[in-house]
C-alpha cells in the first residue's frame, strides 16, 4: 500500500480501493497534505488526458468521484490547516432560460479536484440568484454558462445587475459555453473567457493573482 | 400518422414513469448502458474507414441503439422521473411512420421520403446557417439561402436583436424577435418566388412562448411547416421541450426532434455516438412525435463533426437507421472553419459525402463550429447539396466515397483544432442583392473542381 497505488486507484475510479487505502495510509500516519497534493497531481494528469481526449466524461468523472470520497473521508484531518484551504471560490451555473448542464458541470469537476470551492447552482439561474448566492459563499468569482445563443444575454445581464447593485469590483464574471466566443466576452464586459473546460482552473487560478 | 404516437400516453410517464435521481441517470443509468451494449453487439471504430461497408455493423448499431433507448429511457429534468417504451410499443410507432411526407405548401410542396443505403435517389436539403445573425443581416440571409437552387427547406439564423434590442430568451424580446424572425422568412420567400418554402423555424425562439407565439398559418409558421425540439445531452427533456411537443401536436405542425450526441462526452468515443444518434432517433419518433430526426454530434472540444472519429459514427448510424426503419433523418454538418475558407468547402463537401451515401438527407452548415455571428453563408451549404446530389447521382457506393472521404480528409484533417475563422457573411456576399462576391465564388469553383477531379461527377 502506498500513495503511488492510491493515485492508480483514483486514476482508475475506483472509489471503494481509493478510499481503503486512504484510510489505511492515514491510520499509519501518512500526512493527509501529502495524500491530497498527490491526488491533486493526479487528477491534473486525469484532466491533461480529458482535454486530449485520450479518455472520456465517465472516466474523468469517476476518477473525480473517487478523489471527492478521499477528500471526504481526510476532510476532520484538513480543517484548519492553511494548504487545505480553497485557491479560490466560484459559483457557478447555467444562465436563465438555458436547461444545458454538461459543459458547467464538467468546468465543476475540474475545479474542484483542482482545489476551488464550487458552489453548483445548477440550471435556469436567475441573473440575480448568481449574485445572492456569490456574497452569501463569499465568492469571488461568478461563472456563468450559456449554451444557447439566445440565453447568453443573460451573462450580460449578470454584469448589469452587479454595475447597479454597486458590486461590480467584488466579483470577477467567467463566461463560457458553446456559442460563447472572446468577442462576446469583451462585449458585455466580463473579466474572463474560457474556451473550454480543462483551461478553466488555470485561467481562474491566474485571474485571481494578485496583480 | 401525423400526430405524436399516443400523445398521452407518453406525457403522462412524466408523473408515473420510474423516480431516478438527476446526478444518477448519466453516471448511473446512461454510460454503463451504453457501455454494455456496445461492447455486447461488438460495436468497434475503425479510424481508417471514415464509411464503413458493413452492413452486419450497422444492423448491431442498430440493435444497440433499441437496447439503448428501451433500457435508459428519457429522463424528465422537471418531474424527475424516466419515460419509458416497450418493444411492442417501439414496433408499432416503427411500422406507423409512413417513411415519407409532403412537406411545404403550394408548388413549393416536397415529398420527403426515407433514403436506403447509396441510394441513387438524390438526399433532400435542408439549408441552414444555425449561426446568430445581426438584425440587420438578417434578412439579407434569408434571400441568400432561399436563392439556393437544390433547396428543398430552410432554417433561417437566429435573431440577435429586434427593434435594436437584444433577444434574450423566456423575455417579451423573444416573442417580439420571433415574430420578426418569420415575418422576414416568409418575405423572403415570397420574394425569391418559393413562398410555400418548407421552413423550419423559428430558431430565435428557445422558450416554448416564443415558438408557440408564431404558430399562424397567414403569417407565421405554418402547419405545413416544422418546429425542432431538442433533446438535452444526452437522453433528458424538460418541460419546456414538452410543452412543444404537445403544440406541434394540436397545432398540427410537423415536428423534429433535435439532438446531438457529444463525442467525448456521456456518449465517450465514437462507437458511443453512433448508438445513441440511433437511439434519439427512437426516442424522437415515439416521445416527440417526431416524424424527422434531426442529428449534429459532435467534438467535446472542437463542436465540429467534419473529423473522422464524428465521421465515423455518422455514417454507421446513418447505415443503421436506413437499412433497419423507414425514419427521416437529417446529418447536420458542423465544420471547424469559417466561411470563405477552402477548409470550410471542403469539410462540407467530406460531411455531405459520407452523409449521402450512408442514407441521410443533408443539414448543412453550421459553419465556424456555429460560434461566431454572421459566420456562415449559403455558398458551402450549396457545395455540399452538390456532392449529395452528384454521389447519389452517379451512384457512389460506400467504398468510393470512402476512399474520396480520406482523400478530401487529407486536405484538412490536421488544421481541425487551429481552423481558420474566416469571414462574416457580409464580407463575402453583397448583403443588397444577397449574391456572394465574385472572390468567393472563384474560391468555391477552385475547390468544387478539386473534388471533380477526385472523382466525384457534379451534373453542372
Amino acid at each position: 500500500m502506498s500513495v503511488r497505488e492510491l493515485q492508480q486507484a483514483v486514476e482508475a475510479g475506483d472509489k471503494d480501493r481509493a478510499t481503503a487505502l486512504a484510510r489505511e495510509l492515514a491510520a499509519k500516519g501518512t500526512d493527509s497534505l501529502k495524500i491530497i497534493g498527490a491526488l491533486t497531481e493526479v487528477m491534473g494528469q486525469v484532466g491533461e488526458k480529458f482535454s486530449r481526449l485520450e479518455i472520456f466524461l465517465p472516466e474523468m468523472m469517476m476518477a473525480g468521484a473517487a478523489m471527492s470520497a478521499v477528500v471526504e473521508l481526510l476532510a476532520p484531518q484538513l480543517k484548519g490547516r492553511k494548504s487545505g484551504e480553497p485557491k479560490g471560490r466560484i459559483v457557478l451555473g447555467t444562465v436563465m432560460g438555458d436547461l444545458h448542464e454538461i459543459g458547467k458541470n464538467i468546468v465543476k469537476l475540474m475545479l474542484e479536484t483542482q482545489f476551488f470551492e464550487v458552489k453548483d447552482l445548477g440550471v435556469n439561474v436567475d441573473p440575480i440568484v448568481f449574485i445572492k448566492e456569490a456574497e452569501s459563499l463569499g465568492a469571488q468569482v461568478i461563472g456563468a454558462s450559456s449554451l444557447m445563443t439566445t440565453t447568453m444575454p443573460h451573462q450580460e445581464e449578470i454584469i448589469n445587475l452587479l454595475k447597479d447593485k454597486g458590486l461590480r469590483g467584488k466579483y470577477r464574471v467567467v463566461v463560457g459555453g458553446a456559442p460563447v466566443n472572446q468577442s462576446w466576452a469583451e462585449e458585455i464586459g466580463a473579466d474572463l473567457y474560457c474556451p473550454d473546460a480543462g483551461s478553466a482552473p488555470r485561467m481562474i487560478g491566474e485571474l485571481l493573482k494578485p496583480s | 400518422m401525423s400526430t405524436p404516437y399516443r400523445l398521452w400516453e407518453v406525457q403522462d410517464r412524466s408523473n408515473t414513469g420510474p423516480f431516478c435521481d438527476e446526478n444518477d441517470f448519466l453516471p448511473k443509468n446512461f454510460s454503463p448502458k451504453l457501455k454494455e451494449v456496445v461492447k455486447k453487439y461488438q460495436i468497434k471504430y475503425d479510424p481508417k474507414n471514415p464509411v464503413p461497408s458493413d452492413d452486419d455493423l450497422a444492423d448491431r448499431v442498430w440493435q444497440a441503439g433499441w437496447e439503448l433507448f428501451r433500457e435508459v429511457g428519457l429522463y424528465n429534468t422537471d418531474t424527475h422521473r424516466i419515460i419509458k417504451a416497450g418493444d411492442q410499443e417501439i414496433k408499432e410507432a416503427l411500422y406507423m411512420h409512413p417513411g415519407e411526407y409532403w412537406v411545404g405548401a403550394g408548388k413549393d410542396a416536397v415529398l420527403w421520403r426515407h433514403r436506403q443505403v447509396e441510394d441513387r435517389r438524390t438526399p433532400f436539403c435542408l439549408f441552414s446557417p444555425d449561426c446568430t445573425c445581426s438584425e440587420e443581416l438578417h434578412y439579407s440571409m434569408c434571400l441568400a439561402y432561399l436563392k439556393e437552387p437544390l433547396l428543398d427547406g430552410f432554417c433561417a439564423p437566429i435573431l440577435e436583436s429586434s427593434i435594436g434590442q437584444r433577444i434574450a430568451s423566456a423575455s417579451p424580446f423573444e416573442i417580439n424577435g420571433s415574430t420578426q424572425h418569420i415575418y422576414n422568412l416568409r418575405l423572403a420567400a415570397k420574394q425569391v418566388g418559393r413562398p410555400g418554402t418548407f421552413l423550419v423555424a423559428v430558431g430565435t425562439a428557445e422558450h416554448d412562448s416564443g415558438q408557440i407565439a408564431v404558430s399562424n398559418n397567414e403569417w407565421g409558421v405554418r402547419t405545413t411547416d416544422a418546429r425542432i425540439i431538442g433533446t438535452l445531452s444526452e437522453f433528458k427533456t424538460a418541460n419546456t421541450l414538452l410543452n412543444r411537443v404537445v403544440h406541434c401536436a394540436q397545432y398540427g405542425c410537423y415536428a423534429g426532434n433535435l439532438t446531438g450526441a457529444i463525442y467525448g462526452g456521456w456518449c465517450g468515443g465514437s462507437e458511443g455516438v453512433a448508438v445513441t444518434t440511433v437511439a434519439y432517433s427512437l426516442n424522437g419518433l415515439l416521445n416527440y412525435g417526431a416524424i424527422f430526426n434531426q442529428h449534429f454530434p459532435f467534438h467535446l472540444n472542437w463542436g465540429s463533426n467534419t473529423t473522422r472519429e464524428l465521421l465515423w459514427p455518422i455514417a454507421v448510424a446513418g447505415q443503421a437507421l436506413s437499412r433497419n426503419s423507414k425514419l427521416l433523418y437529417t446529418s447536420n454538418g458542423f465544420s471547424n472553419a469559417g466561411p470563405m475558407t477552402e477548409m470550410v468547402f471542403y469539410e462540407t463537401a467530406c460531411h455531405a459525402l459520407v452523409s449521402t451515401v450512408s442514407g441521410w438527407d443533408l443539414w448543412e452548415m453550421a459553419s465556424a463550429r456555429n460560434k461566431h455571428r454572421n459566420r456562415a453563408t449559403p455558398l458551402e451549404a450549396r457545395l455540399g447539396m452538390e456532392v449529395g446530389h452528384a454521389a447519389a447521382r452517379q451512384g457512389l457506393t460506400r467504398g468510393q466515397a470512402n476512399e474520396i472521404a480520406n482523400r478530401i480528409l487529407a486536405k484538412y484533417e490536421r488544421q481541425a483544432a487551429d481552423a481558420p475563422l474566416g469571414a462574416e457573411y457580409q464580407d463575402c456576399y453583397h448583403a443588397a442583392t444577397a449574391l456572394p462576391t465574385q472572390e468567393h465564388l472563384d474560391m468555391y469553383r477552385r475547390v468544387k473542381d478539386d473534388l471533380a477531379g477526385m472523382g466525384i461527377q457534379f451534373p453542372y
